[in-house]
């Protein structure tokens, strides 16, 4: 079982990724905790073995990129029961997925897609929500996703979306500032307002990461590639997030052109005194 | 306004083929071409998916350069979309398809190579198991001895090829321009490849030992690997083979 009381005390971490596995072993740097993509860690061998290790100093974040909550068809009970494995061997600090879905068909297309906010995807979602709970026996932070695309047919704005999903299941949230950022700019939105939407009390863990500037058609796209520094205006968001949902576990993440771990452990510092500054200001936000 | 299910369905096909009208009308354009949003999503799953074939065959990247493997790996995802999540696992398929994909059929190689690579990833990540103890077979009768069939440790996978693709393998371990040569007239190798301690690695065995412990492998009696080897080589050394099987990690339980 997840025991969230000693969560507010992690402060900071950042994703644990391949490059870096053997100098975080090496050097064990002052970081607060580590978060791993779950899938990468299902098989068995040298990468599992690594973080075994590294579980003895760090509080581990288990975070899954492939449970497709938003898939219209059932869940991949195979894929569930080895999410279940790997939570029972690690005994994660935190849970998370998101909100999304990536299996149609029983075809798995690796990215995190979007889903029409309705009745119809609330009931699903809840349902899958509600399941993996229990087969996990642990609360599960689901994470909004960074969006493209919007459905024409989505009646529900999206942290309403989510705050709706908390009532049904009692599930957590995953706030990630960069995706409201990206994906506000990329379909139109205040990113402030949809954070004030978000029910405070259920965000357990924050996210932060850096994104690319594309051009699609000659208008400007944000990806959320998770490839550059943290930008100013997300650095601005977070400090409000901060003093909304208070000292919440942050995670600072990396995963294409991934620099120097030092670079990681900078970041991870600056949301250090992002967390300091907004402690010092009494959580304004929080009631 | 589409079921989810459908609405599901028709984003699948389009991340694989053409844009289909039902499916643009689904999606806002706020300021965009819903055609060039859809796009989005379906650039980041081709590239992504080919990342990871990129990661998973590095050495089969660097023999045809990356443009081409590119092109190839676009041409497996459509064929062999992954059917789960967990992407250290997708690409077995890819040396059948590259020994039958026309336009690099003249590298005859490439196949075995990637074969290699699949092997070195499957070492990679399967289980950690506890290598035989050889004071199990104690007081064996040699008629016993002789029925015995040995489980190979998980990491372990024979390989041979009418190619040296281990040398072609060590030379292009970086992204360098100017590899060492390789004679691709040297000759065969058989090669086993597995986990040694933390490490994933190889090593040639001679043709007999290949025989010996492929015949094992595939679950036949230890009589009948020594047959096999024998017809390889008159010099072999059965007693000296099953030693070796028995001290160097490479099984991990028999059967009597």
């Amino acid at each position: 079982m997840v025991h969230m009381s000693t969560n507010a005390k992690l402060g900071v971490g950042i994703g644990l990724r391949a490059p870096h596995v053997v100098q975080v072993l090496a050097t064990r740097p002052a970081i607060g905790w580590l978060e791993v993509h779950a899938e990468n860690y299902m098989g068995e061998g040298a990468p599992l073995a690594a973080l075994e290790r590294l579980r003895a100093d760090y509080p581990v974040s288990v975070h899954g990129v492939g449970l497709s909550l938003g898939s219209a068809e059932a869940l991949n009970n195979r894929h569930l029961s080895r999410l279940q494995r790997l939570i029972t061997r690690l005994e994660p600090a935190l849970v998370s997925e998101h909100l999304s879905w990536s299996i149609a068909g029983g075809i798995y297309l690796n990215h995190l897609l979007p889903l029409p906010y309705t009745e119809e995807t609330l009931a699903i979602v809840a349902q899958h929500v509600t399941h993996t709970q229990e087969v996990l026996q642990c609360r599960l932070f689901i994470e909004n996703p960074s969006s493209y695309l919007r459905f024409a047919h989505s009646a529900i704005p999206e942290p309403e979306f989510l705050g709706e999903l908390v009532r049904r299941t009692g599930c957590g949230l995953l706030c990630d500032v960069n995706n409201i950022y990206v994906s506000c700019c990329n379909l139109g939105g205040d990113p402030v307002a949809y954070l004030d939407a978000l029910p405070a009390r259920a965000v357990g863990e924050i996210h932060l990461a850096g994104y690319a500037v594309n051009d699609a058609d000659g208008q400007a796209i944000l990806i959320d590639d998770h490839g550059a520094p943290v930008s100013d205006a997300v650095w601005a968001l977070y400090g409000h997030a901060l003093a909304r949902f208070g000292p919440v576990p942050t995670l600072i993440e990396w995963d294409t052109n991934i620099p120097e771990l030092a670079v990681l452990c900078a970041e991870a510092h600056t949301a250090e005194r992002c967390m300091q500054r907004a402690e010092e200001a009494g959580y304004a936000g929080v009631a | 306004m589409p079921a989810l299910r459908e609405l599901q369905s028709a984003f699948l096909r389009a991340m694989f083929g053409p844009d289909e009208p039902e499916l643009l009308e689904a999606i806002a354009g706020d300021g965009l071409l819903p055609a060039a949003r859809l796009q989005i999503y379906r650039h980041h799953v081709l590239t992504s998916l080919t990342d990871v074939l990129q990661a998973t065959f590095p050495v089969v990247c660097r023999l045809v350069d990356e443009r081409f493997f590119r092109y190839a790996a676009d041409a497996y995802i459509r064929q062999y979309p992954p059917a789960a999540p967990c992407l250290f696992e997708y690409g077995a398929h890819l040396p059948a398809f590259l020994a039958a994909f026309p336009p690099c059929r003249h590298l005859e190689y490439l196949a075995d190579v990637a074969r290699l690579e699949w092997a070195m990833n499957t070492a990679l990540h399967a289980e950690v198991c506890a290598s035989l103890d050889p004071a199990e077979l104690g007081g064996l009768a040699p008629h016993d001895v002789a029925q015995l069939t040995f489980q190979f440790d998980p990491s372990v996978t024979l390989l041979d090829s009418p190619w040296p693709i281990d040398q072609i393998w060590r030379v292009h371990q970086t992204d360098e321009e100017m590899h060492a040569p390789v004679d691709l007239n040297a000759g065969g190798v058989s090669l086993e490849i597995r986990r040694w301690e933390d490490d994933v690695g190889f090593r040639r065995l001679d043709p007999a030992m290949y025989a010996f412990r492929t015949t094992l492998a595939t679950g036949h009696p230890l009589a009948m690997a020594a047959e096999a080897a024998l017809a390889v080589s008159q010099e072999f050394d059965c007693v000296a083979a099953l030693h070796e099987l028995l001290t160097d990690g490479v099984v991990i339980g028999c059967t009597r």
